[in-house]
């Protein structure tokens, strides 16, 4: 592992600071980088998305800001802050308390990350217990009801097995479990890719309603590029590991800058015209296989001779904005 | 003419709970047909829930109807002789929405293509017929060299899904039922997997039920499109019309919760529900319609015919002549 450059401290008035984050998976023919060199920061009351095919980290690097890599992954280098916290420098214990009070996570397939047998009230409860000691029966009663009221669901829903709930209410209780110790930075993996459009939507306006509410930051992972255009403030794309575009949502949809940004938004079928069924050509790449050069390049339509050779810096272009692309 | 597959006046009711008491109806009183000479490919969209893999299975023979029929050449299916089933093996096939789960982990990928090669007799040599499935490979956007002789563990969900395709093609059905082929597919690959299967249609004539819950692959690959809404058709038709100006309230409120890639934001209002009584016999959605009206609470309304290729089930066209119950299939037919 190399040293990593002392660390400036504090986050410049960012909610969040990543930098340099690496994780590594062990692998016969030597470590694969499913996270490479990633640095972002996050604003206060930021909507951060972070989109990318699957493969392209951008779950595990939501897994890695939360110390939550498990062998045979780890984190090989990099920082994480949270405000001036250092997460690397904390004791184990320090994280975990960090965990949902500091940064919480929704996380992917509400259905399967709730105990099937506890109701939703002592599920809520148990986080609660575990993070700021016990309450007492009628407190726990009423912080139950108030977290379910700010989701959109009802106080007598807290009674109920995840079974009995849909799953968009599911994702909501998973939501309020999210939110009840207050955290400054909320991680959503793919929140609503197992729902429909219509409860998509509500689901991820009560997200943004409860995002307000707190002031906390969010970062928003997934694929679907309009999911993103919808919601998110600004949107980080993921490739074989690596951040390689952040811009603002406005600009990254009217001029994305690097070529593949570019096709992941036409591979999205459109509603207005036929004949925009539009995939991206090749396969992502194996990460224990890296091509030279830039990884993207023999996806690329407008791959030239250095993209295969030279692998592009991740370069600043303007206020909240990187590319890493030689043709940008 | 003998429809294809006809499903008439089909419901399917499934019990649950404590001692089957409560009965839940997954597809209320429907028909369809399919032509076998205008073959078409025909979205079917809907939440989950809504009763579209239901009506996949009951297509496939794989679950029977609670009440009406479902035919295959004019002979109810489980009054099909054996050739008849045989029949019915070769021309309906089927392309599930996992490709990781319709595979033996034992077997080579080789084994799905090479048993129906077999079983249909679609070779006259083993040469022939291995000739027969490298081709098919070829045809789905697949290297035979970098397919044949793996296991399923060894080839992404893509390539599998692609297989699956490939072998549609190798047995040349009449109809592919296509259960969400591409909700766990990767969107790079979404269009090879859509365009190939839109293929099959347009190069060999094969008609395509296209089941999902995405509204904009569906726009893209069917030529009509049919939206049903807890175990009913809410609107039908041709499919340009029904996505640019949807009729049905439903439909509407599907399209607009679509997230657009846009620099527009106009995603982000919510619609206040409203909370009202509605009969047992009222109109299924008109617990969330913004438009119901009185009557929409205790009747429920027929498919009204608003143009030669289009119907809702809706009381805002009362205007418009009712379809007889039934006949779906006259508006998803274009001249």
């Amino acid at each position: 592992m190399d040293a990593p450059p002392p660390p400036t401290p504090g986050t410049n008035g960012a909610v969040l600071r990543v930098d340099g984050l690496r994780v590594a998976y062990d692998h016969a023919r030597g470590a694969v980088h499913a996270v490479d060199d990633v640095s972002f920061s996050l604003r206060p009351h930021e909507r951060f998305g972070l989109a990318g095919e699957s493969g392209s980290g951008k779950s595990t690097m939501a897994l890695a800001i939360l110390r939550m890599i498990k062998p045979p992954g780890r984190i090989e280098g990099g920082e994480v802050w949270l405000e001036d916290i250092s997460l690397s420098q904390l004791a184990p214990e320090a994280m975990r308390r960090l965990r949902l009070a500091g940064i919480a996570m929704v996380p992917q397939g509400s259905m399967n990350s709730l105990n099937p047998v506890l109701r939703i009230r002592d599920q809520i409860g148990d986080a609660l217990a575990d993070h700021g000691g016990k309450l007492a029966r009628r407190e726990l009663a009423a912080r139950v009801g108030s977290l379910l009221g700010q989701v959109g669901l009802a106080p007598e829903m807290g009674g109920k097995y995840p079974h009995e709930l849909s799953g968009g209410m599911k994702q909501r209780a998973c939501i309020a479990i999210a939110i009840c110790l207050r955290p400054k930075v909320i991680i959503a993996d793919e929140p609503t890719s197992a729902l429909d459009v219509v409860v998509q939507r509500q689901v991820m306006q009560t997200l943004g309603r409860v995002q307000a509410d707190l002031g906390a930051a969010v970062i928003l992972v997934g694929h679907d590029m309009g999911l993103m255009a919808q919601f998110v403030d600004r949107l980080g794309i993921m490739y074989a590991g690596r951040l390689v575009e952040v811009a603002p949502i406005h600009d990254i949809i009217a001029a994305p800058r690097h070529p593949y940004t570019r096709l992941l938004i036409d591979s999205l079928p459109s509603l207005e015209h036929k004949g925009g069924l539009r995939g991206i050509p090749g396969l992502a790449p194996l990460l224990r296989d890296l091509p030279p050069g830039c990884a993207f390049h023999p996806r690329c339509p407008a791959a030239e001779a250095r993209c295969r050779v030279e692998k592009p810096a991740v370069r600043p272009m303007g206020p909240g904005a990187t590319v890493a692309c030689h043709l940008a | 003419m003998t429809p294809l597959i006809e499903l008439r006046d089909v419901t399917k009711t499934f019990s649950g709970g404590v001692l089957g008491r409560e009965r839940k109806v997954a597809l209320e009183r429907f028909s369809f047909t399919i032509d076998p000479d205008r073959p078409r490919v025909t979205a079917v969209v809907g939440e989950s829930g809504s009763g579209k893999t239901t009506l996949a299975r009951l297509l496939l023979g794989l679950i029977q109807p609670t009440e009406g029929q479902v035919r295959f050449n004019g002979r109810a299916l489980p009054a099909l002789s054996a050739a008849g089933r045989r029949d019915f093996r070769h021309h309906v096939q089927a392309i599930f929405q996992d490709p990781y789960e319709v595979y033996n982990p034992f077997y080579r990928v080789d084994h799905v293509l090479a048993t129906p090669v077999r079983k249909f007799r679609l070779a006259r040599s083993k040469a022939a017929g291995h000739a027969l499935i490298e081709d098919a490979l070829r045809a789905v956007g697949l290297q035979p060299e970098e397919i044949l002789g793996r296991f399923p563990h060894q080839l992404s969900g893509g390539q599998r899904q692609r297989i699956m395709v490939a072998r549609a093609l190798l047995l040349r059905p009449r109809l592919i039922v296509a259960d969400e082929p591409v909700s766990m597919v990767d969107a790079s690959l979404r269009a090879t997997i859509l365009g190939s299967l839109r293929k099959l249609h347009e190069e060999l004539g094969i008609s395509i039920l296209y089941i999902t819950h995405d509204l904009a692959t569906a726009y893209q690959v069917a030529d009509s499109i049919l939206v049903l809404y807890r175990a009913a058709v809410a609107e039908a038709g041709d499919v340009e019309p029904v996505v640019k100006a949807p009729q049905h309230p439903y439909t509407q409120l599907l399209i607009g919760s679509i997230p657009r890639v846009s620099t527009v934001r106009d995603w982000a209002t919510e619609q206040p529900r409203a909370e009202r009584d509605v009969s047992a016999t009222g109109c299924k959605f008109a617990d969330r319609c913004p438009s119901a009206m009185p009557r929409c609470l205790t009747a429920t309304p027929p498919l009204f015919q608003t143009a030669p290729n289009r119907a809702a089930a809706c009381f805002l066209y009362a205007d418009a002549p009712a379809l007889p119950a039934g006949q779906v299939a006259t508006v998803l037919m274009s001249a």
